[in-house]
């Protein structure tokens, strides 16, 4: 049933909201994904390492930074599968997995995804992954996690 | 008023809607249903008010700048308003803007009004407005990140470090829809069976349908009077703030140090039990509420509150302790999970039922009380806000 259908409520004038998402200054970060690399950046004037990435140390509050490859072996510290997809993810199909892993001092957050095209697994926390880039359904260039175990 | 620092404040009115599905009502019309509540409760009319607070997650309801049209409603025009917004602990933010007023000596009576209508968008909507509630470019943008799956990955945290299960978190469901069973203001007044809830489906592994509270419609409003206010006025039923504590945490989970408790909370107790002379909460309080969004932060907000020690919130649960009779009875009222989470009136509906709990007012739900002290601990976002309020009589 629309909502117009229902008694005793009307239905608003459609409303549509998409921002401009401004990345000048992290631009590295995203072009990065598109060559199959993932940065964070590190504070050259305290050493405070960032990921994601920023442009202005939250400690020191130096400008100074420099681009930092985060690479090799990481470590799922959490993760969930989401069964209820918000608005902007339809496109998913299926139930998704979005993990938090750690690379070092670094952790990034990421899809995981099945060595099988198309099978859906769960990762365990304190699995061993290794970290690749790609594009989902819209475009989107994101950070997929594959088990290495 | 002087210096202000000396001043006490108390809570001398409370108002809360009934929680739930509440298409039959503006925002303006379930505000102004709390307000009248309280200020019926407080014994003062519209225009003693001197300062409105009105707090809000807001996105999801049509009216994007809702204090105004709030507070014109409920004939405050003039008086404030100041809008505050902290996720899902905005009640507790727009009480502590109250608070800081009168301890300040600038208002000697204010009202903080707390509200949300979830209902207004669809699911889908209304979990991408959720979704959205650490860091959009760098989470929901990339991931469809949704606030169930935030705490999902806490949940996953907790369960490898500390072999908390299914069952456990689906325990804190049941003795939260049990106590919700017996609270006329409730969304969900049924109880429900542990093989029901750990055979629900679920929303964000590993948490299922009954591991979540609901998308819910709901105001609640608290009256803040000074002590000198309050003799004035010749009022005697009067619950006072003793402690209040506030933290927060990163917006991006990756910048979090750790995923199997919340920092947020443990600073804000820390805080709050200074300020209240606590120390030793299960000792010291009678009754709390604890901010159970989803059963497994009702889990580590005993942890995290001290309680228990950190990793034991599951046994706590299971040894029925966070139950009437227990150590320290938690959300007697039903909790965001089965009375309901309209954001913005959450914390200010804490305060409500912990008020009618410490003036012995909760009917069926009434807790013993030895201390006549009590506790609310109200988390926005995944451990984004945090805050913890001690009211005593
Ligand atoms: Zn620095």
């Amino acid at each position: 049933m629309s909502r117009s259908e229902e008694t005793g409520v009307m239905e608003s004038r459609t409303f549509v909201l998409r921002h401009k998402l401004p990345i000048a200054r992290v631009e590295k970060y995203w072009k990065g994904l598109e060559e199959g690399k993932i940065y964070g950046t590190q504070c050259k004037a305290c050493g405070a390492k960032f990921s994601p990435p920023q442009a202005d140390c939250s400690y020191c509050y130096s400008s100074d930074m420099e681009w930092v490859e985060i690479s090799g072996e990481g470590v799922i510290e959490c993760f969930t599968q989401l069964y209820s997809f918000p608005q902007g993810f339809e496109f998913a199909g299926k139930p998704y997995v979005i993990a938090v892993a750690s690379f070092g001092d670094f952790r990034i957050m990421g899809w995981f995804v099945s060595e099988k095209e198309g099978e859906v697994s769960l990762p365990q926390v304190g699995m061993k992954v290794k970290a690749e880039t790609g594009q989902d359904e819209t475009g989107v260039w994101k950070v997929y996690f594959r088990s290495v175990e | 008023m002087g210096m202000g620092s000396e001043t006490r404040v108390g809570i001398i009115g409370v108002g809360c809607t009934k929680f739930g599905v509440r298409d039959d009502a503006t925002i303006q019309e379930i505000a102004f249903e709390a307000v009248r509540e309280a200020l019926q409760d407080a014994g003062v009319t519209r225009e003693d008010i001197q300062l409105s607070v009105v707090g809000t997650a807001g996105t999801r309801s049509y009216e994007l700048m809702p204090a105004v049209p709030i507070n014109e409603y409920c004939g405050f025009a003039g008086k404030g308003p100041i809008r505050v917004e902290a996720a899902c602990a905005t009640g507790s933010a727009a009480v502590y803007t109250a608070y800081t007023s009168i301890r300040a000596g600038i208002a000697d009576l204010a009202v903080a009004i707390g509200f949300e209508k979830m209902n207004e968008v669809d699911t889908p909507t209304s979990l991408a407005v959720g979704g959205r509630s650490g860091s959009y470019l760098w989470e929901f943008h990339q991931y469809g990140t949704t606030f169930p799956g935030y705490y999902a990955m806490l949940a996953a945290a907790h369960m490898a470090r500390y072999g908390t299960t299914d069952k456990q978190m689906a325990m804190v469901a049941v003795k939260n829809h049990r106590n919700a069973a017996k609270n006329p203001k409730a969304q969900f007044r049924k109880e429900i069976t542990l093989e029901k809830a750990v055979g629900s489906r679920y929303v964000a592994y590993p948490l299922r349908l009954f591991d979540c509270s609901p998308i819910s419609d709901g105001a609640a409003a608290a009256v803040l009077a000074s002590e000198e206010k309050i003799k004035e006025l010749g009022i005697d039923n009067v619950v006072w703030i003793e402690g209040v504590g506030y933290s927060s945490d990163t917006a991006n989970m990756p910048k979090r140090a750790d995923y199997a408790g919340l920092k947020a909370s443990v600073e804000a107790s820390q805080m709050a039990y200074r300020m209240a002379g606590i120390d030793d909460p299960l000792k010291q309080i009678d009754v709390a509420a604890l901010h159970d969004c989803f059963t497994i932060a009702e889990i580590m907000a005993y942890e995290d509150l001290g309680f228990c020690r950190k990793g034991e919130g599951g046994k706590f649960i299971e040894e029925g302790e966070s139950d009437f009779g227990g150590k320290l009875p938690v959300n007697t009222f039903g909790g965001l999970k089965a009375k309901g989470h309209p954001l913005g009136a959450t914390g200010v509906a804490m305060i409500y039922e912990i008020v009618k709990q410490l003036r012995e007012e909760a009917g069926d739900l009434q807790a013993e009380l030895k201390n006549y002290k009590g506790l609310t601990h109200n988390i926005g976002g995944t451990g984004h806000f945090g805050w913890v309020y001690i009211l005593g009589v």
